[in-house]
């Protein structure tokens, strides 16, 4: 019995006869937290991308949950959150309805219109967003007045505010200073919220550059034009392994 | 020799030169029956008629002027929002349509889009026979049309990033439509929606010179009566009419974030869908086609128009809108050029006005007073119309721009006129142009009015071949009208992609 929760099959990923992926083979296995190293343009955001079915490959087989993409139902994608390196949020909307937009699945079309004209309620994305340490005066600014920190911990909280079992994070720690840093990388990892009603996901995947981060994950990938060079136990991470990748 | 290199400040001035063979022909058919009456019409704008009877009359007339414009406009940005969104490849990718069908919605909507609301109020008048629904609906087919391009080019602007962040979330597809679009859509009305009511009331007062009600058929009816004086006090109305909704739509800032007035817009949105709907099918069922017997008349009627004739109007359609091109792009600089200081600027901005406030056939009637019907004449109203519009542009982006260049010309001792060349105009020339390929576009489509009236192109025969009944001769103007403005289209859009 496959007990992979997600799973990359010979993966292949070309784009403009540049191969990005290059037959990977990966297994996330529930409540694993991944760490996924590389040099910038090794394939990470396209490895993640495939992973959340944002991007089909060009060859091989990705299962998630034991089934296609094209088998999941909605409930399923649900499941995965992905927290985007570029954040993608929808700038001309406010920090709040952003956040809100996170809930957009598991409401109706009614929830949207309501979020749009500023009369739902934002209570819930209020408590993400102060558990970003988000400051209150922001709630209702446009994304574009936001600085680069703000707009991360916005993106990080939509991605929370979902409440999905498994995490995708590409580089979710840019623009953070040290110590909101240490805030966010327990939040994302280590279900902190001593309250018990917000659940960190139990299994992540975070695409990340500072080797001093990784002593919440597990397992750490290291990733190299395309092609996966090691998947170890992160205490069996040693320097010649990254010098592979790096 | 050294050779001659273009830019986009030459390039602006060039197109003048189609007042060469223009000037020539004009020049030939000049006839001095008409100058008296010419000059009546003139001296009347300084001495309108004013008196009780005509205020009332004018009153009524503008209310139904506004009617038709408003309604035309309500359905036609209403609409326009809906074609809009379906037609754009964000609706496409939510709801894994091909993008095949976007394009087919597209192509149909250039289409209706290529024929010009005159045309369309003929067209209806000849089948259903004059009715004040007729000029909502003529205004509303095209204008629904353009509304949309304008919305789905909007669209497109969303980053796909955001339609993929949206769609990787699992909404629902309704609610990932909305979020994405919302505000790509709000912004649009804010930026465009107001400009569209006021184009709304002009082609009302277009269509009312055809007979479809409101103050253009008074002015209409005026002219025919020679009555210049009662002619001014309507055509000063109109003006105060434009002035005023000017001034309180530049008052008027749609705030979005206000909750009530959002919600009252989006209601207003569904009430006109779901009424304008219901009204198309009961005038559909409700009417009778008076001259229309049957689409197989289409099919039986014989078409007496030759080939030869008929490449002819296409040629001459062809050459009106180039000439009218001309004018409209090279007049304006070279005018403010020229007379470059403030008294004139203050002469050319109302002389502009009054070519924009003047419906062209009107404009074109007061010069077959003493010109005889031509090609030339009839480039010469629309590319004077037309230069009306791309002139206020120009002054627009004139005095919004940076004048430090033109100041530090002048301090080194260049004339005004090269300094305004050089360190004003060249900076707008590229903008300008980009938007005169904009205009040429609406220019091709409204050949058909000045044609109508002035017996020349594709216009004049769709008005003969509608006065006959000659459903078939329809048919093949109307296609080959649409096919110049699609192709007109096609070329301005690679011109203007080139351009910005």
């Amino acid at each position: 019995m496959n007990n992979a929760l997600l799973e990359l099959k010979n993966i292949s990923y070309k784009y403009k006869n540049n191969l990005i992926l290059n037959k990977v083979n990966l297994k996330i296995n529930s409540g694993e937290k991944i760490a996924l190293l590389g040099k910038s343009g090794s394939g990470k955001t396209t490895l993640i991308s495939v992973l959340n079915g944002t991007i089909k490959p060009t060859e091989g087989e990705v299962k998630l949950f034991n089934k296609s993409y094209e088998e999941l139902d909605r409930k399923q994608k649900r499941k995965i959150t992905t927290i985007w390196q570029d954040l993608r949020l929808i700038e001309d909307l406010s920090a709040e309805q952003n956040v809100n937009c996170g809930l957009l699945a598991e409401n109706n079309f009614y929830f949207a219109f309501k979020n749009l004209l500023n009369i739902s309620s934002f209570k819930k994305a209020h408590e993400y967003m102060q558990l970003c340490r988000l400051h209150n005066s922001i709630y209702d600014k446009k994304i574009r007045k936001l600085s680069g920190g703000q707009k991360q911990r916005v993106a990080i909280a939509r991605s929370l505010i979902q409440g999905s079992n498994i995490l995708l994070a590409d580089e979710p720690f840019n623009n953070l200073d040290p110590k909101l840093i240490t805030t966010i990388k327990n939040l994302l990892l280590d279900n902190v919220d001593k309250n018990n009603s917000k659940k960190s996901p139990k299994t992540a995947l975070v695409a990340l550059h500072r080797l001093d981060l990784l002593n919440n994950f597990d397992k750490v990938i290291g990733i190299r034009e395309g092609k996966i060079f090691f998947n170890i136990k992160r205490n069996n991470l040693k320097k010649f392994h990254l010098d592979k990748i790096y | 020799m050294n050779k001659l290199k273009l830019n986009y400040t030459s390039l602006s001035f060039l197109p003048i030169l189609v007042c060469i063979p223009l000037g020539y022909q004009l020049i030939n058919n000049i006839h001095l029956g008409g100058f008296k009456l010419f000059q009546e019409f003139l001296i009347s704008a300084f001495n309108p008629k004013i008196d009780n009877e005509i205020i009332i009359t004018v009153i009524n007339r503008l209310n139904e002027t506004i009617l038709i414009g408003f309604f035309s406009w309500l359905v036609s940005i209403s609409f326009g929002a809906i074609f809009g969104i379906i037609s754009s490849n964000i609706f496409c990718k939510i709801f894994n349509i091909p993008n095949f069908f976007s394009r087919v919605i597209r192509f149909f909507l250039t289409i209706i889009r290529s024929i010009h609301e005159v045309v369309w109020g003929i067209l209806l008048m000849q089948i259903y026979g004059i009715n004040f629904s007729i000029g909502i609906i003529a205004i509303c087919i095209p204008y629904i049309a353009v509304n949309s391009k304008v919305f789905a080019e909007q669209l497109e602007t969303i980053d796909y990033k955001s339609f993929e962040s949206i769609n990787q979330i699992n909404a629902p597809k309704f609610s990932s439509l909305l979020t994405l679009i919302w505000n790509p859509i709000i912004n649009t009305f804010k930026n465009f929606g107001i400009y569209r009511l006021e184009c709304s009331i002009r082609s009302t007062v277009i269509l009312g010179l055809f007979g479809i009600g409101g103050i253009g058929t008074s002015i209409f009816l005026s002219f025919q009566a020679l009555n210049f004086r009662e002619l001014w006090t309507y055509l000063w109305s109109l003006a105060i009419l434009i002035i005023l909704s000017g001034i309180i739509f530049k008052k008027i800032k749609f705030n979005t974030t206000n909750k009530i007035l959002s919600i009252f817009f989006i209601a207003v949105f569904f009430i006109t869908i779901l009424f304008s709907f219901s009204y198309f099918l009961y005038f559909i069922f409700n009417n009778n086609f008076e001259n229309f017997n049957s689409v197989s008349s289409l099919l039986k009627s014989s078409s007496d128009l030759g080939l030869f004739d008929f490449l002819k109007l296409i040629l001459e359609t062809i050459i009106l809108s180039l000439l009218s091109t001309g004018i409209a792009i090279s007049l304006p600089p070279l005018v403010i050029g020229i007379f470059n200081n403030n008294s004139s600027k203050i002469f050319i901005k109302i002389f502009a006005f009054l070519l924009r406030l003047i419906p062209t056939p009107l404009i074109l009637l007061t010069l077959l007073t003493f010109n005889n019907p031509s090609l030339s004449l009839a480039a010469l109203t629309l590319g004077l119309h037309n230069a009306g519009i791309t002139s206020k542009l120009l002054f627009t982006n004139l005095d919004n721009q940076d004048k430090r260049n033109y100041i530090a010309m002048k301090s080194l001792g260049i004339s005004k006129k090269t300094s305004w060349l050089l360190g004003l105009f060249s900076q707008q020339a590229k903008s300008y142009l980009a938007y005169c390929t904009y205009r040429s576009d609406i220019i091709i489509r409204e050949t058909a009015i000045v044609g109508v009236i002035g017996s020349v192109g594709l216009g004049w025969q769709l008005q003969e071949s509608l006065s006959s009944f000659a459903w078939q001769e329809v048919t093949i103007v109307l296609i080959a009208y649409s096919s110049i403005a699609i192709v007109g289209e096609l070329i301005n859009g690679k011109i203007k992609n080139s351009l910005t």
